[in-house]
C-alpha cells in the first residue's frame, strides 16, 4: 500500500512519538513562516488537545528555554529535536508554561516535560500549534511524516532514516 | 582566523527563529564557525549547540572563523548580527 505502512526493521530508522495529544498536521498549516518553511528543519506540527508535553523518546533534555515555551532534547540514538509550544510564545516570558525537568535530565519516552495552560495563552493571543522540528534533519536520508491523523502521547509519528 | 564581538541588543536573545537563521547563514560558508559567550561555546552550524547557549541580551557574543573563506563568512555573520540581533 503506502510505503509508511511498511514495517521498517532496519537499523538505521528512529521513530519519534508524539510528544502531545492532539492532531499532527504538516509544517505546512503553521502561521509562521520560520516553521511553515522548516527553517529550522523537517518536521509537523501538532495541534495540542491538552497541555501537556511528553518525552518522544528515550534521551537527555539539551535545553529548557528558560521562557518555558520550548524544549529541545536529544534522543538515545541521536536525533535532536525541537518542541516549540505555541507560536511566537517567546513573548509570554515563562507565563502559562511550568517545566518539570531540567537541562541535562535524562528522560525515558512518555516521561512529563512541560505543562501549560492552553485556554491562557489563547487568551493572550497565541496560537498553541506546536512545531516539532529535527533539528539535524541534514543527518537524515528521509524524514517520513505521519500527519493528518489525532494521537495520543508516544504514539508514533515520525520515521527518521539514517 | 577572523573575529569579532558583538553586545546582544534583542530583548528576548538568541532564541528559537534567530538561532535557526544564524545557522542557516553560518551553513553557507565552509570555514569553521564558532561562537563563544562567557563560558559556553558552540559551532554556529549546529542548531542545538547555538540554541543551548541561551545567549541572552545584554550578553557579549564572540565570533569567529577559521577556513578558506573566514573574511566572507565574518563579514556576512556581523552583517547578520546587526540586523537581527
Amino acid at each position: 500500500m503506502f510505503d509508511f505502512f511498511k514495517k521498517k526493521t532496519k537499523e538505521n530508522v528512529e521513530v519519534i512519538g508524539a510528544p502531545l495529544k492532539g492532531e499532527v498536521v504538516e509544517s505546512s498549516a503553521i502561521n509562521d513562516p520560520t516553521f511553515a518553511e522548516e527553517m529550522l528543519g523537517k518536521g509537523l506540527a501538532i495541534k495540542p488537545a491538552e497541555g501537556k508535553v511528553y518525552a518522544p523518546f528515550d534521551g537527555t533534555v539539551a535545553m529548557v528555554f528558560d521562557t518555558k515555551h520550548a524544549i529541545s532534547l536529544a534522543s538515545d540514538k541521536g536525533a535532536e529535536v525541537l518542541i516549540h509550544v505555541g507560536l511566537d510564545t517567546v513573548m509570554l516570558k515563562g507565563e502559562h508554561y511550568t517545566a518539570h525537568v531540567e537541562n541535562g535530565a535524562v528522560v525515558k519516552k512518555g516521561d512529563l516535560l512541560l505543562e501549560f495552560d492552553m485556554a491562557a495563552i489563547a487568551e493572550a493571543g497565541y496560537d498553541t500549534i506546536t512545531p516539532v522540528v529535527i533539528c539535524n534533519t541534514d543527518d537524515y536520508k528521509d524524514i517520513v511524516r505521519m500527519t493528518g491523523k489525532t494521537v495520543e502521547p508516544g504514539e508514533p509519528v515520525m520515521e527518521l532514516e539514517k | 582566523m577572523q573575529e569579532f564581538t558583538y553586545v546582544i541588543k534583542d530583548e528576548l536573545g538568541i532564541h528559537a527563529r534567530p538561532a535557526g537563521l544564524l545557522v542557516k547563514e553560518a551553513k553557507q560558508f565552509t570555514s569553521t564557525i564558532t561562537l563563544a559567550c562567557g563560558d559556553k561555546k558552540s559551532a554556529a552550524k549546529g542548531l542545538m549547540g547555538v540554541m543551548g547557549m541561551a545567549v541572552k541580551c545584554g550578553n557579549e557574543v564572540t565570533v569567529s572563523a577559521e577556513g578558506d573563506d573566514e573574511v566572507a563568512a565574518i563579514e556576512a555573520m556581523k552583517t547578520f548580527f546587526e540586523n537581527n540581533l
